[in-house]
C-alpha cells in the first residue's frame, strides 16, 4: 500500500447498470471519482437474459464512468446476484497432529480447507468462503487462533455458491468489454459493507437489499455472516402486480407505485382515489388507493416473510441492531413500517440523499451495491497481505478470505 | 299509513316546487342541492342557529325562534325546536303558500330538525302542498337519546307527510365510507339526499311518453318506516343502456342492486334523446330484471328529451321496509359466508366456475319472460306515444280513475292494475302507462321505470363519486354482496361507453375478472396472469409462483 489505489465497482442490476470509480487513499478514506449509470435492458431478476443488450449497457456505463472520473478503467469488481446463489454454513474440525500443541498458520489453512470442503452441486461454483469463527478445543475465538495452544481446531465458514454458468455470464459480459474482473462478489455482501458499520455487524444486523428484480439479504451475527441469499422478487414485481391487478400500463404502474403507493398498511394512507392523468387526452384512470396499497403491501409482505423463513431459526433473536433496508425499492413509502411488522425489529432506512453532486450517491440506497464493491475492494486490500497465497487463486474462484470479521 | 287524499295538485305537472332545509343537517343538504344546481325549485332554509343560517347558500331563509333562542341553536331539545318553529309560523306559511310540492330535508335527532320539521310538514299540508320529507336518522355513535328523538320525530312525520323517505346515516356510513371521517360520511348522506330530490322532481315534473306521476312514486315509496332505495345513472355512447343502468345500480343506497332483490315495487324511469331506441329499453329492462325479483311490480316510465342528445339516463326508486332490510342484511351476510367456505373447500378456480354457470342459468331463466313482456309493453307504449292524442286520453282516463278511487280506493286499485296488465302478463312485471291510484300502504310495493329527461344535472363527477363510494362498501363491509348477480352484471356490461373514467373495481371483481380471463383449457395450477414475466419459467418457491401477484394468489 502507500499509494492511492483506484477501484471500480460494476453492478449489472435488473433496473440499472452502475459503474463506480473511487480512489482509496492510503489513510483509508474513499473518494468517489465518478459514477456511470445506464438503465439496464436484458436483465431479469438479477440475471442476464439478453446478452447483446446488456453488453451495450455496460459499455455505456463504462464510458460515462470514464468520462466523469477521467480514469482509464481496466478492471472491475463485479457484483452478481440471482436466485441460484445460496449461502450455507459449514464447520470444519482439525485435530492437531500428535506432539504439536501450538496452532500454526498451516493448521489454520488445513481447517479452512476442511471447512470449505462441502458438497455443493457439481455445476455450482464457490463465490465466497467466509470465515465466521474459529474454535480451539471448543472455545470460540473470533480472530486468528495462531499461536494459541490447543488440540482441536474448529472453523465455521459461511459459503456462498452459485451456478457456474450463470455466474460466468456476468463475468463474460465484463470481459468482453473488455474489462478484467478482479473479483466477483455476491451483491448483498457488497451492500452490507456500506450499510453496516463494524459495530453493527458485531451487534447483529439484517441487511435487505431490495432491488428491481431481486431481494437480497445478508444476516450478520457476532460480526460474521450467518446467512445470505436471494429471493427473485423485487420492485419490478410490484409494478407488474399493479399492472395486472389494475390493468394500468406498466409505465403508469411504475409511476403510480413510486408517487402514490404505500406499503405501510395504514388505513389512513389507503383512503381515497389515485387519479392517473393521461397525456394522450384519453380519460384519466382512477384507482382506489386501498387496492393499490394492498397490492403493494401483499407483495412486499410475502417477500419479507420469505426472507424471514429462510433465516436460521435463532438468527433474528441474535440480531441486536436491527433491519437495514437498502436498494432502490427500499425507497417505497411505508416499507419501513411493514418490515417492522414482519421482523419485529427496529428498521433503519437509508436517508434520501441530502447533498447533490457526486456525494449524493453515497447515501442513495440505489447505489449501495456499487459503492459496497468499493468498500469490499478496500477491505480486501487491507486483508491481502495476510492471505496472499489464497486470494486470486483463479479467475473467480476466490477461496479463503476471512471476510466479514 | 300515510294518509293520502287525491287532490288536483298531484296531476299538475308544473307545480311550483319548494325545498326546505330544516335545522343544521337540513341546511347542509340544501346547500348541497343548491351547489349541485336545481332548476325550477325554490330553496328555503329554516334554522334556529343564525350562524349556520347565514352561511347557508339558500336564497330564502327563515330564522326560527327569533325571540326564543335568540339566534342560538335549540340545544338538541326538540320541544324547543318546535316552539321556535311555532314562533315563525306565519313566516313559514307565507313561504309555503301556493306551492304544489314541498320537499322537506331534515336531519333528525337534534333539536331544530326533530322539533320543527313536523310542524313545517303540518303547515305544508295545510297549505295544500304535496309534502315529501327526506329525513336522515342519526349515526349510532350519536347515542341513544338522539336516536330516540329521531324516532319520535319520524313517527310524527310519517303521519303528516305524504311521503317520507328516510336515510339511515349509520347504514349510509356502513355502505359508503366505513373508514372515512365523520365529516365525509355526513356529506355523503347530503349528496344522496340531494340526488334523490332531484330525481324525484325530475320524474314528477317532466311529462313522458310513458308518464309517471306522483302516484307511481308514492307506490314505490309506499310503506312507512322504509328505506328509500334510489339510484340514478347517466351514460352515452355505445352500450349506453347498460352503462346507465350500471351507474344507477352503483348507488350506495342500492347496495349495487342487491337490495332490490327483495323489493315488491320498483319505479324505473328512462330518459333519452330522440335517438333512444326500443331495443335499448329492452336491453335495459332485461338488465334490471336480474336485480329485481320476478314477482316485483315494475312501474315503468320513459320520456324523450332532446336536451339529452345522445345520453340516456336511468332512475330507480324503490323502498324496502326497515325490518326486511335488517333481515336481509344478516341473511346476505350469512350466505356470503357460506359461499366463502365453499370457495375455500373447492379452490379458487372451481368456485369461480361454479358461479358462472349459475349466472348463465339465471340469465336464461330471466331473459325469456322479461323480454316477451317488455316487447309487449314497449309495443304498447310506443303505440300510445304514436298517437298525439293519447296523452289527452290518458288524462281523461285518469280522471275516471280518480272518481273510482274516491268511491273505493282499494278496489279501484286492483281494478286498475288488472286493466293495465299487459296481454302476456302472467307475470307481475307491468309497465304502467296510466297513473295508478295512489295506494296508501300497498303491501306490494310497485316497481316503476321512469324514463326521465335529465338535462344532465347528474354530472359524471357525481356518478364517479357515487361509484367510488360504492366500492368500499363492498370491500369493507364485505356483506350483502351478491356475487352471482355481480358477475353476471359485469359480464353483461361490456365495453364502457362514454367518457366516464375507467375505474378499478373492487377486489372481488378483479379476482373474478382475472380468473375469467384465463382461457378455459389451461391448467388451473398454472396460476394466473404474469404480465411482463409471461412465458418465463415459473418462479416457484414453496409451491407459489412468485411472478403472480400475491394480491391475486392470496384471497383475503
Amino acid at each position: 500500500m502507500g499509494k492511492p489505489r483506484i477501484h471500480v465497482g460494476l453492478e449489472i442490476g435488473t433496473t440499472k447498470t452502475v459503474m463506480v470509480v473511487a480512489e482509496v487513499k492510503p489513510d483509508g478514506s474513499v473518494k468517489i471519482l465518478g459514477l456511470g449509470e445506464t438503465s439496464s435492458a436484458g436483465v431479469r431478476k438479477g440475471e442476464i437474459v439478453d446478452y447483446p443488450q446488456i453488453r451495450a449497457c455496460v459499455k455505456a456505463a463504462l464510458l460515462k464512468a470514464e468520462d466523469l472520473s477521467d480514469v482509464d478503467i481496466s478492471s472491475v469488481f463485479l457484483s452478481v446476484t440471482g436466485p441460484h446463489i445460496e449461502g450455507l454454513n459449514n464447520r470444519g474440525t482439525y485435530r492437531l497432529p500428535e506432539g504439536e500443541l501450538e496452532i500454526r498458520p498451516r493448521h489454520v489453512e488445513e481447517v479452512k480447507e476442511i471447512a470449505s470442503d462441502i458438497a455443493i452441486p457439481s455445476e455450482h461454483v464457490y463465490l465466497h468462503s467466509l470465515i465466521r469463527h474459529y474454535a480451539v478445543d471448543g472455545q470460540p475465538h473470533a480472530t486468528m487462533p495462531t499461536g494459541l495452544m490447543g488440540r482441536k481446531l474448529d472453523a465455521e465458514f459461511h459459503i456462498v455458491h452459485g451456478v457456474r454458468t450463470r455466474v460466468q455470464n456476468s463475468i463474460k459480459c465484463a470481459r468482453e468489454i473488455p474489462l478484467d474482473v478482479d473479483d466477483v462478489v455476491f451483491a448483498p455482501i457488497a451492500s452490507a459493507q456500506v450499510v453496516l458499520e463494524r459495530k453493527w455487524k458485531e451487534a447483529g444486523a439484517l441487511v435487505l437489499d431490495i432491488g428491481g428484480g431481486t431481494t437480497d439479504y445478508v444476516l450478520y451475527v457476532d460480526g460474521a455472516i450467518l446467512a445470505s441469499g436471494c429471493i427473485p422478487v423485487g420492485g419490478d414485481h410490484v409494478t407488474n402486480d399493479i399492472h395486472l391487478v389494475t390493468h394500468l400500463p406498466l409505465s403508469k404502474a411504475e409511476q403510480v407505485k413510486k408517487t402514490e403507493g404505500c406499503a405501510s398498511g395504514d388505513p389512513e394512507k389507503s383512503d381515497g382515489i389515485v387519479t392517473v392523468p393521461d397525456e394522450g387526452g384519453f380519460p384519466d384512470v382512477e384507482l382506489k388507493r386501498q387496492i393499490l396499497n394492498d397490492v403493494i403491501r401483499m407483495r412486499f409482505q410475502e417477500t419479507l416473510e420469505l426472507v424471514k423463513e429462510r433465516l436460521p431459526q435463532d438468527g433474528l433473536v441474535r440480531v441486536g441492531k436491527g433491519v437495514f433496508l437498502t436498494g432502490g425499492s427500499s425507497q417505497m413509502a411505508g416499507l419501513g413500517e411493514l418490515a417492522q411488522d414482519v421482523f419485529g425489529l427496529p428498521v433503519y432506512k437509508p436517508e434520501s440523499p441530502d447533498v447533490s453532486g457526486v456525494h449524493a450517491y453515497i447515501k442513495d440506497p440505489q447505489y449501495s451495491t456499487a459503492l459496497g464493491l468499493i468498500r469490499y475492494a478496500q477491505i480486501l486490500e487491507e486483508e491481502r497481505p495476510n492471505s496472499t497465497a489464497f486470494s486470486r487463486a483463479s479467475g473467480f474462484f476466490r477461496s479463503l478470505w476471512p471476510f466479514g470479521g | 299509513m300515510i294518509p293520502y287524499e287525491r287532490t288536483r295538485q298531484q296531476t299538475i305537472p308544473n307545480s311550483a316546487v319548494k325545498i326546505i332545509g330544516v335545522g343544521g343537517a337540513g341546511a347542509n343538504m340544501l346547500d348541497r342541492i343548491a351547489l349541485d344546481g336545481m332548476e325550477g325549485a325554490e330553496l328555503l332554509a329554516c334554522n334556529t342557529d343564525v350562524r349556520t343560517l347565514t352561511s347557508s347558500v339558500a336564497p330564502e331563509k327563515i330564522q326560527l325562534g327569533r325571540n326564543l333562542t335568540r339566534g342560538l341553536g335549540s340545544g338538541g331539545d326538540p320541544s324547543l325546536g318546535n316552539q321556535a318553529a311555532e314562533e315563525a309560523e306565519l313566516e313559514i306559511r307565507d313561504a309555503l303558500r301556493d306551492r304544489k310540492i314541498i320537499f322537506i330535508c331534515v336531519g333528525l335527532g337534534g333539536g331544530t330538525g326533530s322539533g320543527a320539521a313536523p310542524l313545517i310538514a303540518q303547515l305544508a299540508r295545510d297549505e295544500g302542498a304535496f309534502t315529501v320529507v327526506f329525513a336522515t336518522t342519526p349515526f349510532n355513535f350519536e347515542g341513544a337519546r338522539r336516536r330516540e328523538q329521531a324516532e319520535n320525530a319520524l313517527a310524527e312525520l310519517s303521519t303528516l307527510a305524504n311521503a317520507l323517505i328516510t336515510f339511515d346515516n349509520t347504514r349510509m356510513g356502513e355502505l359508503v365510507l366505513a373508514k372515512q371521517g365523520v365529516h365525509e360520511a355526513f356529506s355523503a348522506a347530503d349528496r344522496m339526499v340531494s340526488e334523490s330530490i332531484r330525481a324525484v322532481t325530475r320524474i314528477v315534473m317532466r311529462p313522458g311518453l310513458v308518464n309517471i306521476g306522483l302516484d307511481d312514486l308514492m307506490a314505490a315509496l309506499s310503506s312507512p318506516k322504509s328505506r328509500c332505495l334510489f339510484g340514478s345513472g347517466i351514460a352515452h355512447g355505445e352500450n349506453r343502456a347498460q352503462q346507465a343502468l350500471k351507474n344507477a345500480l352503483v348507488s350506495p343506497l342500492l347496495d349495487r342492486g342487491s337490495l332490490l332483490n327483495d323489493t315488491d315495487t320498483v319505479l324505473v324511469h328512462v330518459c333519452g334523446g330522440e335517438d333512444m331506441t326500443l331495443y335499448e329499453l329492452e336491453l335495459l329492462m332485461r338488465g334490471l330484471s336480474k336485480h329485481v325479483p320476478e314477482t316485483a311490480q315494475i312501474l315503468f316510465g320513459t320520456s324523450v328529451d332532446p336536451a339529452m342528445a345522445e345520453s340516456l339516463s336511468v332512475t330507480l326508486v324503490s323502498s324496502l321496509p326497515e325490518d326486511r332490510l335488517r333481515a336481509d342484511f344478516s341473511k346476505s351476510v350469512s350466505t356470503k359466508k357460506a359461499e366463502t367456505f365453499n370457495d375455500n373447500d373447492t379452490g379458487e378456480s372451481e368456485s369461480s366456475e361454479e358461479a358462472l354457470p349459475e349466472d348463465e342459468g339465471s340469465l336464461a331463466e330471466t331473459t325469456d319472460p322479461v323480454s316477451n313482456e317488455e316487447i309487449a309493453a314497449d309495443n304498447d307504449s310506443s303505440a300510445e306515444s304514436g298517437q298525439d292524442s293519447s296523452l289527452v286520453k290518458q288524462e281523461v282516463e285518469q280522471e275516471e280513475d280518480e272518481i273510482i278511487v274516491e268511491a273505493s280506493e282499494d278496489e279501484a286499485q286492483f281494478e286498475v292494475v288488472e286493466e293495465e296488465s299487459q296481454p302476456g302478463a302472467g307475470s307481475n312485471i307491468r309497465i304502467k302507462v296510466k297513473e295508478l291510484p295512489q295506494s296508501q300502504e300497498q303491501d306490494q310495493e310497485s316497481l316503476k321505470i321512469v324514463p326521465d329527461e335529465e338535462p344532465a344535472p347528474i354530472s359524471d363527477e357525481d356518478l364517479a363519486s357515487a361509484f367510488v363510494e360504492a366500492v368500499p362498501s363492498l370491500e369493507e363491509t364485505g356483506q350483502s354482496l351478491d356475487l352471482e348477480g355481480e358477475d353476471a352484471f359485469f359480464a353483461e356490461t361490456g365495453p364502457t361507453g362514454g367518457p366516464a373514467p375507467i375505474k378499478v373495481e373492487s377486489l372481488e371483481e378483479i379476482q373474478a375478472s382475472a380468473q375469467a380471463k384465463r382461457p378455459q383449457g389451461e391448467l388451473a395450477l398454472d396460476g394466473g396472469p404474469k404480465g411482463k414475466f409471461e412465458g418465463e419459467d415459473p418462479n416457484l418457491i414453496e409451491g407459489e409462483d412468485l411472478d403472480i401477484p400475491p394480491f391475486l394468489r392470496k384471497k383475503k
